[in-house]
């Protein structure tokens, strides 16, 4: 019954009297003539339609949107019908299954056919959460706390509205604003609406004190020693509803934080801020497009700086890089529209890099990544054109006279990246007749480590059903995902790295964080004016090194990175660096060494954040703060 | 006699079977086809009128060969499909060109003609010309009609009409029309005019034309009072006094001095002197509206009610005013993990306890307060060995060991669509797999009258002495599916699919505000104890509050409640001072605490 009323919506809302046919038939009702067929059908149309009606008040008085199985066969007994037995509380049966083919259609119930044996052995499901009651302040004398149990205050559509119109975003903040407005209540709403003129306004972000506090907390324990208190406020960052007020100063945090922690080759803290920006992706409630011009050159300096750390032979920078990459991937996922281009932009970007036989092989690694991680369409047509002389550049540093450590490996990791995006795609474009010969013909020095590769490819996707211990013992064939890395076995890198799992783009991996070098340092970031959220225009443009504007001053009586002399100088042990970051031609204000830890953190400062190793102030996340923004 | 002839000869399917003469002219017509042994036809008409065959033998004898033949003749006359589309076109061009003032009062027998003309149609097995009649008129009707004329739409064969429950309204029931004199006479004339038989056989058969003196109404007052699937209210309907008002509270200034004395070991016995004069003073005059107390006889009252209500004295003096500068607080109960989702959320008067319904048929009771946990009672053989004399002997009943935040209760074997805690907190009724059409049903607080609403968009009053309807509520679009009356009885909201709150006075039975807002179906309505807001939950996710105090305020006293045209309704958007969404809570209860602290409930939705 319940697969008629499918039907129905299909065909003009009406049951065929073919359908008639077969269903009579499927019960061994063989022969009915035309006539009957046609009658019944309409009347079991109309009967159907009927019980339609009934089973939809039942829903109503379920006081849910959406018909369910239970509804109808409440309609059923209402009627004095017997329920149709089968499909009680499943949602797997709706909707039904649809096959063409042979000029049929057919709707069709999905029943796999189980073994037995296989229901027995599997554990048992969870058992399902027990029903709670819970509490929580909806509103508090007419204002809604920014609660996770609350809405956010703005949602995304209205971010999105806001950067369009800014006449929306008054009216954003003045509806939860009552008339009686307090004074914490009007502290809240950052900024005062000139209703009369509509002027795009420049600095519109005041944060309460409690947001301030939030902030501080949450930009420390991201950049901080402790894992504990960094997963959660990365937790915090891509679950709480309401950060959009901030969102301008994160973005300036991980973007400050960039460039400088690329000059200082601090690798530990370039992950943290790559992992802050993945965090900020995650949350489902910001609205980022406002802000990739600011994160889109932060993770592309993440992906294709020449150095990210201090000792590039031994440090995993690459996993960095991965990591990078696969968020420039998400980002132009996500945000890639015709008119921003984001995609092909990256794109040209990347290619460049290959290009060029000058550029660092560590750059190169990192377009490689990037190139391969925007998928299968782009590899095809930008990455494997600049093989073979990508190839040429990795012969000519492996065969140089003066071995140069780092180049290999740069060069060992260059191979593994190409054999690990490269083979999917060419297993789809070349036949498998392809011999060797071909493939050195085309890439030159890795066309016989890519041909190895497919080979493999090949192999383990064509036989993973027969030969049972495969490379991926127990997992079906099926659902193997078509990047897969294999490792080469020539050349086996200096650093073991542990095999990488591949996932999906929107369950990146997280690199191990790398020992940190020179012990703790203290790093005062720190920009006279908090970035105002421009339109993006030139999202591609690349940190060099050092910003115009930013200085960057080591105060430290001993060597960077040195760890000898912390033990004897017992006031001032780390290094301390101090970032100042001047808006264009006012940059003469020199800061001394002794002034600079409190000028710093005057009120009148932008973005200020300040992480140290040593601060272990009590860390209670969320809830303080919003049991003081109630 | 001819007039007559035609009337019942073509209205026969809708006609009720109480009526003799039109019962003979179907037995005629038997008798007819039976000489003529058109033995199918016959056998058809028989089922379909619901005849039985020995009725047709005694009947046929008395029925005269002229009848028959008159019948058969009146029948062939109405017999021709295709007009019907040209009278309906006729009527709407004829209703266009009318003045402004009365073509929008006229516009409103369009539906209804449309509707019969649609089902004579299919009566008659024409079936082809009745979806050719639909299709081409049915979107011309108003919105809110939709769902009906989609049920309507269904039915295109005879066979179809029996058992149809919107069809035996339509044809047991008048469609009901407000219209000024004015408008009256134009339409009354235009039909004699043209005569067109079954246009005027359908006004006059199928349709109530309320008519009054005055101004005729404009377009929005007549939607706002439109809507029901039988048309409008008669003004006749809602003439009847209904003692609103609240009983007078028993005098129970000597109890308050007893239960002073006998309480001390109660949780806080002092501060009661002084606040309870003012609030015994209130309510000790005597309404003018409220009906005898023993209008219907109250039940004795027990010690334990005079407790309860010396409470709710003293919990009301400690009471929050609820106005645009002093919205109340909302705290919000999600029901977490239900699976199946909560069909209905109660929570009791003294805000203490919560009861969600479920469509697994459990019902599960939670306490709100944390320092009581809710108990068993003991078993029976434990029972026993209790001192009956004991003071606490209620308390000494219970099992400790059974305390919990919640109790499951297991008995129905259907979803659960209703809950409601009795006032004394003893007993819990539930509904389950109860009859669709009632959507909901509520108490006066004086308890003479119940207001119903139900799912034919109506919402009606009864009383519970004689049992009669005093008052029929129309205006809304969709089924009704929540009502609530102010705690002065005096008004009445009530709320639903359509979406809209409407506020009415019980006193003359007019709509007072229509308040829209709301982006789904309304479930939960609930007036803050002093009346003056109320607040509104539901399937959108969103408590909404209105400003009631502000409509009171606006409230022409003037009008003349006979005149329907003289009415304004209260449509101002600035009523709403507070919305509240939840993240994906659709909201099932609000309640307001005696403090007015607003309580509202839902499962969360994942």
């Amino acid at each position: 019954m319940a697969q008629k009323d499918h039907k129905e919506q299909k065909i003009s809302s009406h049951l065929s009297s073919e359908s008639v046919r077969v269903i009579a038939e499927s019960v061994s009702f063989g022969g009915i003539p035309d006539e009957a067929l046609v009658h019944l059908a309409e009347d079991t149309t109309y009967r159907i339609k009927l019980l339609l009606q009934e089973a939809v008040k039942f829903m109503h008085h379920g006081k849910r949107r959406k018909l369910s199985t239970a509804d109808f066969d409440q309609a059923l007994k209402v009627k004095n019908i017997e329920p149709v037995y089968g499909f009680q509380q499943s949602t797997e049966f709706i909707p039904f299954r649809f096959a063409s083919g042979g000029g049929r259609e057919l709707h069709f119930t999905e029943e796999k056919e189980m073994d037995l044996q296989d229901v027995i052995n599997s554990s048992l499901p969870k058992v399902p959460l027990d029903l709670s009651l819970k509490a929580h302040w909806l509103s508090i004398e007419g204002v809604q706390p920014s609660i996770p149990e609350n809405p956010p205050p703005a949602t995304k559509d209205q971010q999105k509205n806001e950067i369009l119109d800014t006449g929306v975003k008054s009216a954003i903040d003045k509806i939860p604003k009552p008339k009686t407005a307090n004074e914490t209540v009007k502290a809240k709403h950052r900024h005062k609406v000139a209703d009369l003129a509509k002027v795009k306004e420049l600095s519109t972000h005041e944060l309460s004190v409690e947001q301030q506090l939030y902030y501080k907390e949450i930009t420390e324990a991201c950049v901080g020693p402790d894992e504990g208190r960094r997963s959660e406020a990365l937790q915090s960052l891509a679950t709480d509803p309401g950060l959009h007020q901030m969102l301008p100063r994160f973005s300036s945090f991980i973007s400050e934080g960039v460039k400088i922690n690329v000059v200082q080759n601090n690798l530990a803290l370039l992950i943290y801020l790559m992992r802050m920006v993945k965090s900020l992706m995650d949350n489902q409630t910001l609205y980022l497009e406002k802000y990739l011009h600011e994160f889109i050159p932060a993770v592309t300096t993440c992906i294709v700086s020449k150095q990210l750390c201090m000792r590039p032979d031994v440090d995993n920078h690459w996993a960095l890089r991965d990591f990078a990459a696969r968020l420039m991937a998400q980002i132009s996922k996500n945000f890639s529209t015709n008119t921003n281009n984001i995609q092909a932009r990256i794109t040209k970007t990347f290619s460049m890099a290959l290009q060029s036989d000058k550029i660092a092989l560590a750059t190169q690694y990192g377009a490689v990544a990037g190139l391969g991680e925007l998928g299968s369409e782009v590899i095809k047509s930008f990455l494997l054109p600049h093989v073979s002389s990508l190839g040429e550049h990795l012969k000519q540093t492996v065969d140089a006279i003066v071995l140069n450590n780092v180049d290999k490996i740069a060069a060992d990791n260059i191979k593994k990246m190409l054999t690990k995006y490269i083979p999917p795609v060419l297993k789809v474009s070349r036949s498998p007749n392809n011999s060797v010969d071909s493939y050195i013909a085309e890439f030159g020095y890795v066309g016989q480590l890519l041909f190895n590769a497919v080979e493999r490819e090949r192999r383990s996707s064509g036989s993973g059903q027969s030969a049972g211990p495969g490379p991926g013992p127990g997992r079906p064939s099926v659902h193997i995902p078509q990047p897969r890395m294999i490792i080469h076995p020539g050349s086996q890198p200096t650093t073991p790295s542990t095999p990488r799992q591949l996932s999906l783009p929107n369950s990146i991996n997280l690199p191990k964080t790398p020992t940190s070098i020179g012990g703790q340092q203290k790093f005062v970031i720190m920009s006279s004016q908090p970035r105002q959220p421009a339109p993006v225009s030139n999202p591609l443009s690349m940190t060099s090194g050092t910003a115009g504007t930013t200085i960057v001053k080591v105060m430290s009586s001993g060597g960077q990175g040195s760890t000898t002399s912390s033990g004897s100088l017992p006031s001032t042990p780390q290094p301390k660096i101090v970032v100042v970051s001047m808006p264009q031609g006012s940059g003469t204000s020199k800061q001394t060494p002794g002034a600079a830890s409190t000028s710093i953190l005057g009120p009148d400062m932008g973005v200020k954040s300040v992480f140290s190793g040593q601060s272990a102030t009590n860390f209670s996340l969320k809830k303080e703060h919003d049991n003081n923004w109630s | 006699m001819p007039s007559s002839g035609v009337l019942s000869s073509h209205a026969e399917p809708i006609i009720p079977k109480s009526d003799v003469s039109d019962k003979q002219t179907l037995l005629a017509v038997l008798q007819f086809l039976k000489k003529n042994n058109l033995k199918d036809t016959e056998e058809l008409l028989k089922r379909e009128a619901g005849i039985k065959d020995d009725e047709v033998t005694p009947h046929s004898t008395t029925a005269s060969e002229s009848d028959v033949s008159h019948a058969l003749a009146a029948y062939k006359s109405s017999d021709d499909p295709s007009l019907y589309s040209d009278y309906y076109t006729d009527l709407k061009s004829f209703i266009d060109s009318c003045l402004d003032v009365h073509k929008v009062e006229l516009a409103v027998i369009l539906y209804p003609v449309f509707v019969h003309m649609y089902l004579e149609l299919v009566y008659n097995g024409h079936e082809n010309h009745a979806v050719e009649f639909f299709e081409k008129f049915h979107s011309d009707q108003e919105d809110y009609y939709q769902d009906d004329l989609r049920q309507l739409s269904t039915v295109v064969k005879r066979e179809h009409m029996q058992g149809n429950t919107l069809m035996e309204n339509f044809k047991s029931s008048k469609f009901v029309i407000k219209m000024s004199r004015d408008s009256y006479i134009h339409l009354k004339r235009r039909l004699q005019e043209k005569k067109m038989k079954p246009l005027l056989n359908i006004v006059q058969e199928h349709l109530f034309v309320d008519v009054f003196d005055g101004m005729p109404r404009n377009k929005q007052q007549i939607q706002l009072s439109s809507g029901a699937v039988l048309g409008e209210s008669e003004r006749e309907a809602n003439r009847v006094k209904v003692y609103y008002g609240l009983l007078k509270e028993p005098d129970i200034n000597i109890p308050l001095e007893e239960e002073e004395e006998a309480g001390e070991g109660d949780d806080k016995p002092k501060k009661k002197k002084q606040k309870k004069d003012p609030l015994l003073m209130k309510k000790s005059k005597n309404d003018p509206n409220a009906p005898q107390n023993n209008r219907i006889p109250l039940p004795e009252l027990k010690d334990s009610d005079k407790i309860e209500k010396i409470t709710v004295f003293r919990e009301a003096t400690k009471r929050v005013k609820v106005n645009s500068t002093c919205m109340p607080s909302i705290c919000f109960y999600t029901l977490l993990n239900s699976f199946q989702g909560a069909t209905c959320v109660e929570i009791s008067e003294d805000s203490s306890l919560l009861a969600a319904g479920f469509s697994n048929s459990a019902i599960r009771v939670f306490s709100l307060l944390n320092s009581v946990k809710l108990r068993t009672m003991k078993k029976s053989k434990d029972l026993d060995i209790i001192d009956k004399e004991a003071e606490d002997v209620l308390e000494r009943m219970m099992d400790d060991r059974t305390a919990s935040e919640f109790k499951v209760l297991l008995g129905h074997s259907g979803p659960v669509y209703a809950t409601n805690f009795s006032r004394d907190r003893k007993f819990l009724i539930s509904a389950s797999e109860d009859g669709t059409n009632l959507c909901c049903a509520l108490f006066h607080p004086n308890s003479n009258y119940i207001a119903t609403g139900s799912s034919d968009r109506v919402v009606r009053m009864w009383d519970n002495l004689t049992g009669n309807c005093v008052r029929i509520l129309t205006g809304h679009k969709g089924a009704v599916q929540v009502l609530c009356f102010s705690p002065d009885g005096r008004f009445l909201v009530s709320s639903g699919v359509d979406r809209c709150v409407l506020l009415w006075d019980i006193s003359s039975g007019s709509l007072l505000a229509n308040m829209k807002g709301h982006t789904d179906t309304v479930y939960s309505l609930a007036f803050s104890r002093d009346g003056a807001a109320l607040a509104s939950g539901g399937l959108d996710n969103h408590v909404k509050l209105w400003d009631i105090h502000r409509v009171l305020q606006e409230v022409d006293i003037e009008a003349d409640l006979s005149i329907p045209s003289s009415f304004t309704v209260n449509e101002n958007p600035n009523l709403l001072f507070g919305t509240f969404p939840t993240k994906s809570t659709p909201v099932l209860a609000v309640h307001f605490t005696r403090r007015n602290l607003l309580l509202a409930s839902g499962p969360l939705q994942t």
